[in-house]
């Protein structure tokens, strides 16, 4: 067992294969950021909508949030995948196709609009009522209101719940490799095969994710208490 | 599309059921692996004194590692290092258990820390030993504060079970890729499978919500507010 | 003796939330320059009617002429509707009417003369150097000019109240509303606040004052509003209503409220 041991915690394979790895971890960044992008701005949409007192809007905000919550990643992102260009063509009578990229960001960053659409809406509905109805006395537009009170307020307050959520897209990023995306994971499993020796490898993505995670959290935290205190969030 | 519905989904349903029940065999095991796991390392960890430090890194460990990432771990390189899970099941139910412990331990442990210290005092005084104080008096209000989170758990192991299909573990998503690789017509295959998952975990949630609406009616409890 | 057009007049208005009716046909004018002081047990719809004023609560039915314009539905014959008010409508009223808040409800991310210039910059279009001259002008007409650039979190009850005042003032409305001003203010900051009441009084503003301070409704009102249940059971002269009320329960409220 302590050959085994010494075996998995050996970084030479690592190492010597260290540019396709970061290439793929590069990927990893690259999907993360896009769907981070893609799932805040359906979040704002989503929680803003929630709030509004036409049912239809809100009760299709409802509506998107729990399909979303509810629907596991990888699910959504082989449907998105594979189903929903199908359905696409056919409606549009185009020829449409997803590149695996283009799939894993709408995938994502679909799934994780949900989360995050229920932090906004939390977000938007702690700031005091009476702010608003000041502001309606005033003269100011709904549109006016949101912009200029409401969000600025709530913003800081859903920074740190949303930074978390972020965290968790980051590790869900993995799961791209799965639609062939060739992030880290994807060239993980391949090197694996070609070089018969899985140990070291899978040994060494786990550690390198849990590193990255754990310091990755460990910041954001000290960010978000520096926030705190500072009484932004 | 209904032909088709017909042609990928009913003839198949033999295999799709069978993929569903390993699906929930798998979830069922890995939970309670899990809730074990978890409280024994959320006690190590506010008890466990020197112990502590073992605690610490393994909970940060299984909350920071992607599920899949550990799945993959636990499958190929646990067999060599220590022998086992020697079926790719066993792999399945540890690496989602490893992966929720983490969480229930932090569950855990913040519904250790709300206590309030008076009840412990209390009992203490009353001559009660650490394992009795433990078991009558903190345990149950821990459980009380926790249950709707670990039941949302167990919805998150089912959203991680679907990647069990990477390591050949014939469960539901197994099966359903199995037919559309097989016939290349996802469209109907596809969406009765997410279907299916999302009626499974959405049930899971609403149950979670109706026990934290029940228990704050009945207790007064809302995590200690 | 010249008729003046009342610059307020409400005609039977009625306001249910579900199946309580808590306005049941009150009807009311008040004359420009006139301080009204409305006063009545909790529950009895002050707040409700001053806030239907500015359309934060839709009525039931009823007429509302605010500066001459007709808002709100009006109860035909058939008791038929007229067309819903469009936001236009809303925004016009209610920038000729100013309201003070029992929470002073400021904009807490931003400074004391932030929260007096935002309206005149959003709504009315000022440059933010006429708005900053303006609202400068009217936090020292409430005596907070010193604070203009400290945000409200440090400021005391009634420093956030006045400074509530001249963010309403700003938008030089025709007719300001408070709705219990002074309600949630420790007893010596309530002081503070009336005493700029009074002084707006004095310069002629049009008030309409829902409020417990007895004190004040009877000094500074031109006319006293006793409602009860939705409905107005009096409606005189301060000396009046105060001391030869013509019905029983105001002279059962006025009595217990002064002790």
């Amino acid at each position: 067992m302590l050959a085994a041991l010494q075996g998995a915690l050996n970084p030479a394979l690592f190492w010597e294969y260290r540019v396709i790895l970061l290439t793929g971890l590069l990927q990893n960044l690259y999907i993360f950021a896009e769907s981070a992008v893609v799932a805040i701005i359906l979040a704002f949409i989503v929680g803003i909508a929630r709030l509004s007192p036409r049912r239809a809007l809100s009760g299709t905000a409802i509506a998107y949030a729990e399909v979303f919550r509810n629907t596991p990643e990888y699910v959504l992102l082989v449907w998105i995948y594979f189903v929903l260009p199908l359905l696409l063509t056919k409606l549009l009578g185009m020829q449409i196709k997803f590149s695996p990229h283009l799939a894993a960001v709408i995938g994502l960053g679909v799934a994780y609009s949900g989360f995050m659409s229920e932090t906004v809406r939390a977000g938007l509905r702690s700031i005091p009522a009476g702010q608003a109805e000041a502001a309606q006395s005033l003269g100011l537009s709904g549109f006016t209101i949101l912009r200029r009170i409401t969000l600025p307020q709530a913003v800081r307050r859903m920074l740190p719940e949303i930074v978390n959520q972020l965290v968790s897209l980051f590790k869900a990023t993995t799961i791209v490799s799965l639609i062939s995306v060739q992030d880290i994971m994807y060239q993980v499993s391949m090197i694996s095969v070609a070089e018969m020796r899985p140990v070291p490898l899978y040994t060494g993505a786990a550690l390198i994710y849990c590193v990255v995670i754990i310091a990755a959290t460990q910041a954001l935290q000290s960010l978000t208490q520096r926030w705190r205190t500072r009484g932004w969030a | 599309m209904i032909e088709n519905f017909n042609r990928y989904v009913l003839a198949n349903l033999d295999p799709l059921l069978g993929g569903l029940w390993v699906t929930i065999y798998v979830c069922f095991w890995s939970f309670l692996l899990a809730l074990i796991l978890g409280l024994f390392a959320c006690l190590v960890r506010l008890r466990g004194g020197v112990l502590r430090y073992l605690a610490i890194p393994y909970i940060e460990f299984c909350r920071a590692t992607p599920i899949l990432v550990q799945l993959l771990w636990v499958n190929y390189v646990w067999p060599e290092i220590f022998g086992f899970p020697q079926t790719v099941i066993g792999a399945g139910i540890i690496a989602l258990a490893l992966q929720a412990s983490g969480y229930l331990a932090e569950t855990f442990r913040s519904g250790f820390e709300g206590l309030p210290s008076g009840q412990r005092e209390a009992a203490a005084a009353v001559g009660m030993s650490r394992w009795r104080v433990l078991y009558r008096i903190e345990l149950p209000q821990v459980a009380l504060v926790a249950t709707p989170l670990v039941i949302n758990q167990l919805a998150v192991i089912v959203k991680s079970s679907t990647l069990v299909s990477v390591i050949a573990i014939p469960d539901l998503m197994y099966q359903g890729l199995k037919i559309v690789n097989q016939w290349y017509e996802p469209i109907e295959v596809l969406t009765a499978i997410a279907l299916a998952y999302f009626l499974l975990i959405f049930s899971i949630s609403r149950v979670a919500n109706a026990v934290y609406v029940n228990f704050q009616v009945k207790f007064g409890l809302a995590g200690y507010g | 003796m010249n008729q003046v057009r009342p610059i307020i007049q409400v005609n039977d208005l009625h306001k249910s939330f579900g199946a309580h009716e808590v306005l049941r046909g009150i009807s009311l004018a008040v004359e420009p320059g006139a301080v009204v002081s409305l006063i009545g047990a909790s529950g009895s719809g002050k707040s409700t009617f001053l806030r239907c004023l500015n359309y934060l609560e839709r009525p039931s039915s009823g007429e509302i002429i605010v500066d001459g314009e007709t808002i709100g539905a009006i109860a035909g014959t058939q008791g038929r509707r007229a067309a819903e008010p469009s936001s236009r409508d809303i925004a016009r009223m209610r920038s000729t009417l100013g309201m003070v808040f029992q929470q002073f409800n400021l904009w807490p991310h931003m400074t004391v003369l932030g929260n007096v210039i935002e309206a005149p910059m959003q709504v009315k279009r000022l440059p933010r150097r006429e708005a900053e001259d303006l609202g400068r002008q009217f936090l020292a007409k409430v005596n907070l000019l010193d604070k203009q650039n400290e945000y409200p979190a440090k400021l005391s009850g009634g420093q956030q109240q006045r400074v509530a005042i001249a963010r309403a003032l700003a938008m030089r409305p025709k007719v300001m509303l408070f709705d219990e001003a002074t309600s949630s203010l420790d007893p010596e900051l309530t002081t503070e606040v009336l005493e700029v009441m009074r002084d707006l009084a004095r310069d002629g503003m049009t008030m309409l004052v829902v409020t417990h301070e007895m004190g004040f409704a009877r000094d500074v009102s031109d006319r006293i509003v006793f409602l009860h249940a939705g409905r107005v059971e009096e409606d005189g002269l301060p000396a009046q209503v105060f001391n030869a009320p013509l019905s029983e329960r105001c002279r059962q409220f006025v009595s217990s409220a002064l002790g």
